[in-house]
């Protein structure tokens, strides 16, 4: 296989070389309050697998995107920071009787996540094995989501944990990308019959019914989740993506105002029935009718954001223990934005904000770029995942939303998740590499790290 | 080293975290910028790569006759101001035809005009895959499709 120079990835790498370990001392310095850098190795450890990784897509030809991996790195990066400057016995792994902290785990589970994008991006060349096998995928989905249902273990009220002896497993990060794949495939197959047959009822045009039916279906799963694992976060995840996707492949409004009413109507009929989304729900409107039961997270997450304001309280200078407790609850995962927030205030919130957003313009350049529609569709939900992911959460922690758990890609604590989100990263890689390599002369050679 | 000057050291550190932070983002955007630009300009490159529609013969001077006009991959031509070739002629209607270039190949499909699309003299009922050198006539506006 022939080389293939990378050199702006190469060039948006280098900054991480400071920037995380700088971070990690920063921290050190601070929680210490004395002139020593603390141990560096994580840091070190971290930029030399990203360098890795570079290396690797470079000595094995590929010619996809090279803002991805240095983006999600550097969002990546930001995570780890904050990750080692948390307790580390929040969480972490016992491996061969060897206790490994949480960034240490959290560090652990980048090494595998890029090995997986790599390996994803290179050798993933032909898109048929996804294409073709959709209903298999999408019933292997639904085995999972069984399973999980049998045989989960529930945490916090929400059923969503498969355990292999030590190591966890969330096999919603898995359902979700093998949800993306098959409806790219159904829409990719379907996308003529579905934009143009509409009827008109009233004001707006309606698609005949045999058309909205996996619409229907799609809406039952969903629910289906809401109702079996309890997973908000999730199931409002899942229909986000697929009502984005429909958009993008249909470009009717009537189906995302369908989708929409049906959501609406969904949501009401769970605040009525069960009893955990009432919670939620009641939390979000006045988290402060129960400042220290069920309001308790949304109330000390609303503090830390005020106490961070614009410019923070600094890297380890922020999250004052309450009896020896960090304040806020899940801190690692769910609220991992909070923390930044708080230590690096306003302005270090917004430039995370910035690179996701980054991140999904360069998703959404990679799905107009593909060669046909069902990569198209594939990147287009792909980054959807990464990016509506993001935005729950992040409202959700800003109480914009009522809080629903899920992670932050690329930065919350998680193995699941960290490596699901690699996955996407490969795959998106894997689609531009196909796209470079199929556009005539021009476009197959990128922007060379001199050219910018 | 005092309290107060480790202080310092620590503010000053961390603004500079921040600081890299925004280095970093501001190469993200100039990278995304460039790849803007550069692929406008291979799209205009394409375009003009396509085809373009040279006028033959038009009354009403609108196009005027010997103007050559650079095609996208989907082009509306008729008296609607919005159309993509935009023909001034009582003949012609609002929406009348479409030319586009599908695969390797150009095609023209009337969009029931009134008085019809007319390829080298015949009157076509269904989408036409055109030749470069082809003519196409919409109302009394006379047009050789070109490389």
């Amino acid at each position: 296989m022939r080389l293939a120079w990378r050199g702006t990835e190469l060039r948006l790498l280098i900054p991480l070389v400071i920037l995380v370990p700088l971070g990690f001392a920063v921290t050190h310095i601070a929680v210490s309050n004395a002139l020593d850098p603390g141990p560096l190795g994580l840091a070190i450890a971290y930029v030399a697998l990203v360098l890795a990784a570079h290396l690797a897509l470079v000595m094995l030809g590929h010619r996809g995107d090279q803002l991805l991996l240095p983006l999600a790195a550097t969002i990546g990066g930001v995570g780890l920071v904050m990750l080692n400057r948390l307790p580390q016995d929040l969480t972490g792994m016992t491996l061969f009787g060897v206790q490994i902290g949480m960034a240490g785990t959290q560090l652990a589970w980048f090494a595998l996540g890029l090995a997986a994008m790599v390996a994803i991006a290179v050798f993933f060349r032909d898109d048929g094995a996804l294409r073709h096998y959709k209903y298999t995928w999408a019933a292997a989905g639904a085995v999972l989501l069984v399973i999980t249902f049998l045989f989960g273990a529930e945490v916090n009220g929400a059923r969503l944990w498969l355990h292999f002896g030590p190591v966890g497993f969330q096999p919603g990060e898995a359902i979700k990308i093998v949800l993306v794949v098959f409806i790219a495939g159904y829409l990719a197959e379907n996308r003529a019959l579905l934009s143009d047959a509409l009827r008109r009822i009233g004001p707006v045009k309606i698609p005949p019914l045999p058309y909205l039916l996996p619409m229907l279906a799609m809406f039952a799963i969903v629910m289906g989740i809401v109702v079996i694992s309890k997973d908000l976060g999730t199931a409002l995840l899942f229909y986000g993506i697929f009502l984005v996707m429909l958009f993008v492949a249909t470009g009717r409004r009537s189906y995302v105002l369908v989708g929409l009413l049906l959501f609406l109507a969904g949501s009401f009929a769970a605040y009525q029935v069960f009893a955990h989304v009432r919670v939620r729900v009641d939390n979000w409107i006045n988290p402060w009718a129960d400042p220290t039961g069920s309001g308790y997270q949304t109330v000390q997450a609303i503090y830390a954001f005020g106490r961070g304001g614009l410019f923070g309280e600094g890297l380890g200078q922020g999250l004052p223990l309450i009896s020896g407790h960090l304040p806020i609850p899940a801190i690692q995962t769910d609220f991992i934005f909070t923390a930044i927030a708080e230590e690096l205030g306003l302005v270090g919130a917004f430039a995370l904000l910035a690179l996701m957003a980054a991140l999904v313009f360069r998703g959404l350049r990679i799905a107009i770029l593909a060669r046909d529609d069902f990569s198209s569709l594939l990147a287009v939900g792909l980054i959807a995942s990464i990016g509506l992911q993001t935005l729950i959460i992040v409202a959700g922690n800003a109480k914009l939303i009522p809080l629903t758990g899920i992670t932050f890609p690329f930065v919350s604590y998680g193995g699941s998740s960290l490596l699901a989100s690699f996955v996407v990263l490969g795959l998106l890689l894997s689609i531009s590499h196909r796209s470079a390599m199929e556009t005539a002369a021009p476009m197959a050679e990128p922007s060379s790290g001199q050219a910018s | 080293m005092t309290g107060e000057a480790l202080r310092i050291l620590i503010l000053v550190a961390q603004f500079a975290f921040v600081g890299l932070l925004y280095l970093v983002l501001f190469a993200f955007a100039r990278s995304l910028l460039h790849d803007l630009r550069s692929a406008e300009r291979t799209q205009e490159a394409a375009r003009e790569g396509i085809g373009r529609l040279t006028v033959l013969e038009s009354p009403e001077d609108e196009p005027p006759v010997g103007r050559s006009i650079a095609l996208g991959p989907i082009n509306s031509i008729g008296r609607n101001v919005n159309s993509t070739i935009f023909v001034e002629d009582d003949f012609a209607s609002a929406t009348h035809a479409m030319l586009t270039f599908r695969g390797r190949a150009w095609f023209i499909e009337d969009q029931g005009s009134t008085n019809g699309t007319f390829v080298n003299g015949h009157r076509i009922d269904r989408p036409v895959a055109l030749s470069y050198g082809d003519e196409v006539s919409v109302g009394r506006v006379r047009m050789r499709l070109e490389h």
